[in-house]
């Protein structure tokens, strides 16, 4: 029986690889391996293409990290910190909208949080230390926050809503590593179920009403803290009539 | 209506891009998610995985190009010149194997031409200016080589070029045999430019980079097959 087929968002800009420089539809190697540790099965979706159709050969999708999205998609003005792809932009909504109305399992991860929340009607915090006066939810690029010797800049605790299903995966209380100077302020029609007990941040949302709907605001797929990407792949399974099967197997 | 799917392979290196250094990185050129797009196909890049039941959801299957084919896989030491990323080999001889058998239209590109030529019993010369004498077929970095091919009469490859035979290589490894695919176009100095196998649905390989021009010619075939 074939795995879950999991679409995952991807970045189409230049990349340097070798002596090579291209533009590339591309993916950090992090997401692949955590939908294929999970026993999904990943194949990028690149934002270079006008339809969405690519919903109906999915079982399951990931909406991936990135740049920002420009506020005029929730009505406000640009602000200065805020770095737009407008590409992904209009390539994802539509896809995020696609999903939703298809009740396809999603998981959106930091950019892909923030995509849901703007198309359930939401908005955005556009630059987080504006408002907390802080910059620790954003660490260091290349660097692992979780790790034993990391300071805790970009390292947080999570807290959970009782009855969640943020709760169900992980309990009351997580430590998250944290890429992000944007946050959501307004979830629109999803609701919030967690976030950083320091500042209220949120971090987690979701919508019970739809068989897989969640975003962090975290990067699980660079952790060992697959939780999120399991229960997705889990979704889409049943959705599909399928089993996930483990990568190693 | 849904576009048919298309499957396209991936690289997986270290990559630099936005902030990030040397990061372990899928990606493809966009040329060829572009000329998929272009020729009505739907395309989704496919990292490499031991699976293969991914082809039960694709319409048809790219085969990208990329570094050396193992020479392992058709029973040669490798030469120094030789470049390899053994992981993806395994997973994309696996991949066109399946593809083969389950008559799954493909085109394969390059390297993807090569890994259909080894799949189906075939070897390759490991670096052709020592066979050919001259590096026309790649000749200098980034430079794609310009050559007109010769297409065999009442091939695929000869309909679907028409009149038009400029071809763009950039390829220091080429066929020595192509086992059981038939080679359908040379290049002026006899290597093989295309191969195909006319008992399956679509199975074409070129050894040029017909994504480079988004060669409606041939992605669109592909994607007529995939429908």
């Amino acid at each position: 029986m074939r795995r879950p087929l999991i679409g995952m968002t991807a970045y189409a800009q230049q990349v340097q690889y070798g002596s090579n420089d291209l533009v590339a539809g591309m993916l950090p190697m992090t997401y692949v391996r955590a939908v294929h540790a999970v026993g999904g099965r990943a194949v990028l979706i690149t934002p270079d293409d006008p339809g969405t159709d690519v919903i109906d050969s999915l079982d399951g999708i990931v909406f991936s990290g990135g740049g920002d999205i420009d506020p005029a998609y929730w009505g406000a003005e640009r602000h200065p910190a805020t770095e737009v792809d407008k590409e992904r932009d209009e390539s994802e909504i539509m896809l995020m909208r696609a999903a939703l109305e298809a009740d396809l399992p999603l998981l959106g991860v930091c950019r892909g949080l923030q995509v849901m929340a703007v198309v359930g009607g939401g908005t955005l915090h556009q630059h987080l230390p504006d408002i907390i006066g802080h910059d620790r939810h954003r660490a260091a690029s290349g660097t692992d926050p979780l790790a034993a010797d990391a300071s805790a800049y970009g390292r947080h605790d999570v807290i959970t809503e009782p009855g969640s299903i943020a709760h169900r995966l992980i309990g009351a209380h997580s430590t998250v590593n944290s890429f992000h100077h944007q946050a959501v302020d307004d979830p629109g029609s999803f609701t919030a179920t967690g976030w950083c007990p320091d500042d209220r941040v949120i971090e987690i949302i979701e919508d019970p009403a739809h068989a897989y709907a969640v975003g962090v605001q975290w990067h699980p797929e660079r952790t060992a803290d697959l939780r999120f990407f399991a229960a997705l792949v889990e979704a889409a399974a049943k959705r599909s009539g399928l089993k996930p099967q483990a990568f190693a197997a | 209506m849904r576009r048919p799917i298309i499957g396209i392979t991936t690289y997986v290196d270290q990559a630099t891009w936005g902030v990030w250094r040397d990061l372990p990185t899928t990606f493809v050129p966009h040329d060829y998610t572009e000329a998929v797009t272009q020729a009505g196909g739907r395309p989704v890049l496919i990292p490499p995985h031991e699976d293969t039941d991914i082809l039960t959801v694709l319409d048809g299957l790219v085969l990208a190009g990329g570094p050396d084919v193992s020479p392992e896989l058709y029973g040669a030491d490798p030469e120094p010149l030789t470049v390899t990323r053994p992981g993806r080999d395994r997973a994309e001889m696996l991949l066109v194997r399946r593809a083969l058998d389950l008559d799954v239209p493909v085109l394969g590109v390059c390297r993807g031409m090569q890994l259909m030529v080894v799949a189906s019993g075939g070897s390759l010369h490991q670096h052709l200016p020592d066979v050919l004498g001259h590096e026309k077929h790649r000749p200098a970095p980034a430079v794609y080589g310009e050559h007109d091919a010769s297409f065999v009469p009442g091939s695929r490859i000869a309909a679907l070029m028409g009149d038009d035979l400029a071809i763009r290589c950039f390829h220091h490894q080429g066929v020595a045999d192509a086992g059981k695919l038939t080679v359908t176009g040379r290049a002026e100095d006899g290597l093989a430019e295309a191969v195909e196998d006319a008992s399956r649905r679509f199975a074409l390989g070129v050894q040029w980079h017909p994504e480079v021009i988004r060669d409606e010619r041939l992605f669109g075939a592909l994607v007529a097959a995939a429908r």
